[in-house]
């Protein structure tokens, strides 16, 4: 067998041009579905970490009481019990947030626009200061009590320039319709759809706009070491967190299965009824379990081109490899009058496609490599409109090794079926047939 | 009994719509270690029957008895493990591997087959084989670096290299110039009378009729003469394996 395929692995060099047409084919459709594997790998941990820190942490704790009529306030009081739990259980921790938000509209010269107010410690929260990028102002301003930055986008549509006063409408936590001021501090480079929604403002100047008390917040957040440790952490801090205070289910599913985690636990504390503060602990894989659907679009769309750009490939290849067997068929007739076996010829064009195949693809997975590094070389800068997909203003890939050696194999088989009808045919040539017909 | 004998063997090809009948019923035999000449003009049937006495074409009807065994009824794989063992073949388009050199083409048949040979004897015997053919200096070359002569050289010491009982040449002779084509031959005929292979021709060359031992004459797929040198008509074969003793002249359709 050894001989067999070492007259395979040469006979490629037979027609150099032909096999480079052919291996380049396969690298190159191999390059493209590799290319998108990387970036769908990579999507959804850059997603995720990105909105990590746009909503500062990985594993998130909330707190909910029942207010006047029996209607759910956000609020975190005393955060003693959850600040302890959180250092008792061990988690990589990065560093913790404590933040309020609220959405209201904001006003400015008679022109209106609904947006979400992150009130952030911003003495506390410097990680914010690298990854917001301002335009326009500067982080100094925010000093000021009532000093708001705003992106771009929203800047624009409410015609407002840095130092202008802005009127805010809100509700209070407990329901309560209230009208604050900020004044502009600093305008933000638009960063995606998300970046676009947020604003930030001091958390002080919230908690009042919210009616909470200096020192209360609603949002608890806790960035770990890396998204890779969110679950295990959360799982921890859960375990130390029930034997202190009240909690709302982890991983409740909804009856028809098509509810998030999340969902699941919004309808949960709706239902229910509770004394004091009771508290929900969720994940940011929890908030963007819709990412993996589109992951799973994106290694579908992956699969789809492979098989559509293989089929045209393999048809290729098929009648390439008919051509082929016509070319040698007196080296055939020769082999078999010698002694070679009928699974001998048959196994030599296996063996010339299947080295075909693989140099083909091993060749497109280096490509793809290659590309995959020098396109993540290009900084589109933090207020790229990708930034979301982005990692430090990055394109970034990640190929599972496991998925490269799959569709190694995919292609490897898909090639083997190719040449099995032409591979067949040469095997079923009677020795004499094939010395006859010989050129 | 020969080393190989044919009885009343007929080949019938498909062409097209037509059958063309190209051996019409013919029986001889063939003494082992004998430099045999089948020889006639185009479309005789030379390359047929020496396809069906090298088990690369099966008889339409008839029998092609090798080494006192009938080889019809046997299964591909058992024919070309036969042909392993016991024949070597030599091509008048020399047919190489285009992509061995020279040393790996003469070496490919003893890859083949489940005899293994031990590495130092496979060599001592592959340079034994390429100095014979005289070729040492060309051991690494590619077929397609050599000339016609030293291809059919190359082919010779291939066909050897299993030790056959039987070498089949078709038309050896008829690619190449007339020196070379008789340098082949004496090298043919050497090996012929030094290893006692029998070599089998099919040839309308007069200089391998010349010094062959017995002659096979045909003409429209029958045999017209089948004598052994300075005799008037070959020696009958020892009782046959299917119990016939065939004296060489005709056996028609």
């Amino acid at each position: 067998m050894n001989t067999i395929a070492n007259i395979a692995l040469r006979n490629l060099s037979r027609q150099k041009k032909r096999t480079i047409l052919l291996g380049s084919a396969i690298a190159f459709g191999v390059m493209i579905v590799t290319l998108i594997n990387g970036f769908a790998g990579a999507f959804s941990a850059n997603v995720a970490e990105n909105f990590s820190d746009l909503m500062a942490g990985h594993i998130f704790i909330s707190g909910t009481e029942k207010g006047p009529d029996d209607k759910d306030v956000s609020v975190i009081r005393d955060d003693r019990a959850l600040t302890s739990a959180v250092a008792a259980s061990g988690a990589p921790i990065r560093y913790v947030t404590r933040r309020s938000a609220f959405s209201g509209t904001l006003i400015f010269e008679g022109k209106k626009l609904r947006t979400n107010v992150d009130g952030a410690d911003l003495e506390k929260e410097t990680f914010l200061r690298d990854r917001l990028l301002l335009k326009a102002g500067s982080w100094d301003a925010m000093a000021e009590g009532n000093a708001l930055i705003l992106s771009e986008k929203i800047a624009r549509k409410l015609n407002v320039d840095v130092g202008d006063n802005l009127l805010v409408q809100l509700q209070t936590a407990t329901g309560q319709n209230n009208v604050g001021e900020f004044r502009l501090a600093g305008i933000s480079f638009d960063t995606g759809i998300f970046g676009q929604m947020m604003s930030y403002a001091n958390l002080a100047y919230v908690n009042e706009l919210l009616g909470l008390a200096p020192g209360e917040y609603q949002t608890m957040g806790i960035m770990l070491d890396g998204l890779k440790h969110t679950e295990s952490a959360a799982a921890g801090i859960y375990d130390k967190l029930s034997g202190s205070v009240q909690l709302f289910e982890r991983g409740a599913k909804g009856s028809d299965g098509a509810e998030t985690p999340f969902q699941a636990l919004i309808r949960q504390q709706k239902k229910e009824s509770w004394e004091g503060v009771r508290y929900r602990l969720f994940t940011i894989n929890e908030v963007l379990s819709q990412i993996k659907q589109i992951v799973a679009a994106l290694d579908t769309t992956a699969a789809v081109i492979l098989v559509v750009l293989f089929v045209i490939i393999m048809v290729g290849i098929a009648n390439t490899f008919s051509m082929v067997m016509f070319e040698r068929i007196g080296e055939i007739g020769t082999m078999r009058a010698l002694g070679v076996q009928r699974g001998g010829v048959r196994s030599m064009f296996l063996f010339e496609a299947l080295f075909l195949a693989l140099g083909g693809a091993v060749a497109g997975i280096a490509l793809a490599l290659v590309a995959m590094g020098v396109i993540s070389l290009f900084d589109f800068g933090m207020d790229s409109p990708a930034f979301l997909i982005m990692r430090n203003g990055h394109l970034s890939f990640f190929l599972p090794p496991l998925r490269a050696v799959g569709n190694v194999a995919i292609i490897a088989v898909l090639t083997l079926i190719a040449v099995a009808s032409p591979a067949g045919k040469a095997a079923r040539l009677t020795p004499a047939e094939a010395l006859r017909t010989q050129k | 009994m020969g080393i190989v004998e044919l009885q009343n063997v007929r080949k019938v090809y498909p062409l097209g719509k037509v059958q063309v009948e190209a051996v019409k019923g013919v029986s001889f035999c063939i003494e082992k270690g004998d430099f045999i000449s089948i020889a006639g003009p185009s479309g005789s049937g030379k390359t047929t029957i020496l396809n069906m006495v090298g088990l690369v074409d099966q008889p339409t009807e008839g029998e092609v008895f090798l080494d006192g065994k009938p080889t019809s009824g046997l299964k591909d794989a058992e024919l070309t493990r036969l042909r392993h063992e016991t024949l070597g073949f030599i091509f008048q388009s020399f047919n190489l591997i285009p992509v061995l050199n020279v040393w790996e083409n003469i070496e490919f048949p003893l890859l083949l087959g489940k005899t293994r040979v031990g590495k130092d004897e496979k060599k001592e015997w592959i340079d034994h084989l390429i100095e014979e053919v005289g070729l040492s200096e060309w051991r690494k070359h590619k077929p397609n670096e050599l000339s016609g002569g030293q291809r059919q050289r190359v082919a010779i010491a291939r066909a050897l290299v299993t030790r056959p009982q039987i070498v089949l040449a078709d038309e050896p002779t008829a690619n190449l110039d007339s020196a070379t084509g008789e340098q082949i031959l004496e090298l043919m005929k050497k090996i012929n009378r030094e290893l006692e292979t029998t070599f089998i021709f099919s040839t309308h060359d007069a200089r391998i009729v010349d010094i062959a031992d017995h002659i096979i004459r045909l003409r429209d797929g029958l045999v017209t003469e089948n004598r052994r040198r300075d005799e008037p008509a070959a020696e009958a074969c020892a009782a046959g394996a299917a119990g016939v003793g065939v004296r060489g002249a005709r056996a028609g359709a």
